[in-house]
């Protein structure tokens, strides 16, 4: 199954989706490390006329990557599941220790602007930690990051859900 | 104070309110506020009067709406006071814009009090701040998306001190594609307008995915100085466009001319759709956002495969070797040859491993081999890190040449003296002005050349319906595909020396390689069919080739090229040509064209001709 359900952080928040992924039917919560991604067969022609294949991403969706954000999952006051579409970006640049997907996690996971260097130094140290194998979905980094960051005196704080 | 409680006391009872009777002059006179056909997406119809380019009858109020905007100024009026009880469905509700715009010139004061849950939960979402006109660039082995395409990014407040432009939303107008409509289906709705367009919000990380990694095209993002306001102003009105059909046209009513229009909501003073009576190529439209002063900042997103490439371009050929090794298998990590390499070079080669990893997952399902070979390489990146990547930002898009080129020519072919006029209507070829063009990307639609021989003797030359050749050089890493296609009418070295109009249509595919940093070559394997009165058959099939070498030089490009058909009926045609362009500034080029042909059925011709070219508009 690739729609995990959450763990026990969002709980109280899910207990009305258990039938379906949370967040709704289209949303991609619990992508895993190097999902692949949709495929555009024609491109010569999607470019030609602008059109997009997937129609997924057609209509207004309020929420982001297709979840409803009703269920108001946030965190730091933004959206979480907005992590999820960037696995491969935070994968990488917690990897180099540097880019703008880590700067979004950080941001995401509330960490102040004078802690962002430091939570980028440390993420990129324990990214074997985080990223344990290549099967990891977005909701094991996240709980493995907030792992990660109870063990640090600085970063501490944002380990726990405000 | 008294005057106040007064007016309290009126709103009280405003339950009970009916709209405002307005006089008719008043009526007409709001009607035709710029702001309100803007709202309406009304244009000035053919035959006089008005027409919504909305497709939708939920989007007007009343039965005649697309097409008079005053009728729907009445309705709209009068849906404002309808009871409250309405709920989500009160035009309130559902125009927001409209109900702001109208309360302010009216003075409605009086208004029934709603919530809109709906609609103020997301307008919180999207908290509006500023936005950002995104421009995916020209794609070389695409070069159909040469026209590009626009969308819109909004921001909320903290984005740009945050730096989570990845957290933004994005406002696409698209085509919507229902069903299975096959490739060729496809692109024909979506040029004739078979396909409705609607307005989408989408993740802007989902659309940065889709360009730079499945379509490995470049981003320009363009920052606009709206403010908060007029942004607001901007979102509000995006609400009443939720689910609402438009006409869609390739050329014209496109994402560019909405996103125009978009612009003119936010901020009304600007006059910017006007512009583009005919076609609103992508291009174009940013340059007239640029010139209405709307542009702040300007930033540029490398595609994943311009990442790739950078990242490769230091490495020496035994170490391009390593990065194939490493991307096929990463147990070579641990090899000899990769070990004894300088830990510096050892980040370049593994960093170059996992892009190519993950450029070939392009589009694909996820493997569980690919999968861990990305996520060992990634572990030893982590070990040991590359610098960041410092890529060099390529000429500005919109600063290259004007889209539209008129051409004056003069020439001589064997003997004879002719001028050539000629019209182009879009875009760019191997030779023209190269600045914020990739070298070797051709696309040409509807080209016209007429010639004036001496003795006022005029033909046809050619009518090119569209060029498109995409040279994309191969290397270590990359092996894609070059091709070309092209169809129309041309002149051919035909019987008694004369020049035949032929109708025809040919493409080719090859490869193109990397002769010097500013220097390609390329060889093409060619089909043709070809209708000719010179020849027996109603269609001639032929085969053949097309190979030359394009450079960039001090001048301009210089292409060299050797061509040659061979018909199944026996005849053979090569030619010769030599082009190079001088360009004199960013809309003026001149060309000097020489070409020599051969034929079965006539003896070899020569021609020269100097050319001006003038790229306008």
């Amino acid at each position: 199954m690739k729609r995990i359900l959450l763990g026990t952080l969002f709980t109280a928040v899910s207990i009305n989706a258990m039938a379906q992924a949370p967040g709704g039917p289209d949303c991609g919560w619990g992508n895993m490390l190097f999902e692949g991604q949709r495929g555009t067969p024609a491109h010569f022609l999607a470019s030609t006329t602008n059109g997009t294949s997937g129609n997924a991403t057609f209509g207004m969706t309020s929420g982001t990557n297709g979840c409803s954000t009703n269920a108001s999952l946030t965190y730091g006051g933004k959206s979480w599941f907005a992590m999820n579409g960037m696995m491969n970006e935070l994968s990488e640049d917690m990897a180099q220790g540097q880019g703008e997907a880590l700067t979004t996690y950080a941001v995401v996971l509330g960490v102040a602007p004078e802690d962002r260097a430091h939570f980028a130094a440390v993420t990129h140290q324990h990214f074997q930690e985080i990223f344990k194998t290549a099967n990891v979905t977005a909701e094991d980094v996240h709980s493995n990051t907030l792992a990660v960051l109870k063990t640090d005196a600085r970063l501490a704080k944002y380990a726990t859900p405000a | 104070m008294l005057k106040r409680l007064a007016y309290l006391a009126l709103c009280a009872c405003a339950p009970l309110q009916a709209a405002p009777l307005l006089d008719d002059a008043r009526l007409q006179q709001l009607a035709n506020d710029r702001y309100w056909i803007s709202l309406g997406h009304y244009e000035t119809a053919k035959l006089g009067g008005w027409r919504s380019y909305v497709d939708d009858p939920r989007f007007f109020l009343d039965a005649d709406g697309a097409h008079h905007p005053d009728r729907e100024l009445k309705a709209t009026l009068k849906a404002l006071y309808a009871p409250a009880s309405l709920g989500e469905k009160h035009a309130q509700c559902v125009f927001p814009a409209r109900t702001r715009w109208l309360r302010e010139q009216l003075q409605l004061n009086d208004l029934p009090t709603l919530a809109c849950k709906d609609y103020t939960q997301w307008f919180k979402d999207v908290s509006p701040h500023s936005a950002v006109m995104i421009f995916p660039a020209a794609y070389l082995n695409s070069p159909s998306s040469m026209f590009g395409h626009t969308l819109l990014r909004i921001d909320q407040a903290d984005v740009q001190s945050d730096n989570t432009a990845l957290l933004s939303y994005a406002v696409n107008f698209g085509a919507y594609i229902e069903g299975n409509d096959n490739s060729i289906l496809y692109a024909w709705k979506g040029l004739m307008g078979g396909y409705p367009g609607l307005f989408a919000l989408v993740p802007y990380q989902e659309k940065l995915a889709e360009y730079r990694s499945l379509e490995n095209r470049d981003l320009w993002e363009y920052r606009l100085n709206l403010t908060p306001a007029e942004t607001g102003r901007m979102v509000e009105h995006i609400w009443e466009l939720k689910q609402i059909q438009f006409d869609y046209f390739f050329f014209d009513e496109n994402c560019s001319y909405r996103l125009l229009e978009l612009l003119q909501v936010a901020r009304p003073s600007l006059d910017l759709t006007s512009q583009f009576p005919l076609t609103a190529i992508p291009t174009d439209t940013v340059k007239a956002v640029k010139q209405a002063g709307l542009v702040e900042r300007t930033d540029y997103r490398p595609s994943r495969e311009r990442e790739l490439l950078e990242r490769a371009a230091p490495l020496d050929k035994a170490e391009e070797q390593q990065v194939l090794a490493l991307s096929a298998d990463t147990a070579r990590l641990n090899s000899a040859e990769f070990t004894t390499l300088p830990k510096a070079r050892q980040a370049l080669v593994q960093d170059a491993a996992y892009r190519l990893e993950r450029y070939r997952a392009n589009g694909q399902e996820r493997d569980p081999a690919r999968t861990q070979r990305s996520f060992e390489l990634l572990r030893a990146i982590n070990r040991n890190p590359p610098p960041p990547l410092q890529i060099e930002r390529p000429g500005l898009p919109e600063e290259g040449h004007e889209s539209r080129t008129w051409q004056l020519g003069a020439g001589t072919r064997e003997d004879r003296a002719f001028a050539e006029y000629g019209l182009r209507m879009a875009y760019h070829d191997l030779n023209d002005n190269a600045y914020g063009f990739p070298l070797g990307a051709q696309i040409e639609i509807l080209q016209l050349k007429v010639r004036q021989y001496e003795n006022n003797d005029w033909q046809v030359q050619r009518l090119d319906l569209a060029t498109i050749r995409s040279l994309t050089p191969r290397n270590e890493l990359l092996q894609p595909l070059s091709w070309q296609v092209t169809g129309g009418l041309e002149r051919v070295l035909g019987k008694h020396d004369d020049e035949v109009l032929v109708s025809h249509v040919n493409g080719g595919a090859g490869g193109t390689w990397q002769l010097a940093d500013e220097m390609l070559g390329f060889a093409l394997g060619t089909v043709r069919a070809e209708h000719n009165n010179d020849f027996a058959e109603f269609i001639s099939p032929a085969a053949g080739f097309n190979t030359g070498v394009l450079w960039r030089n001090g001048l301009g490009n210089l292409t060299l090229e050797a061509k040659g058909d061979y018909f199944t009926n026996g005849e053979i045609r090569r030619s010769l040509s030599l082009n190079q362009q001088w360009e004199l500034s960013r809309s003026l080029g001149l060309r000097l064209s020489a070409k020599r042909e051969f034929s079965q059925l006539a003896s070899a011709q020569n021609e020269v001709m100097l050319e001006l070219k003038w790229y306008h508009y």
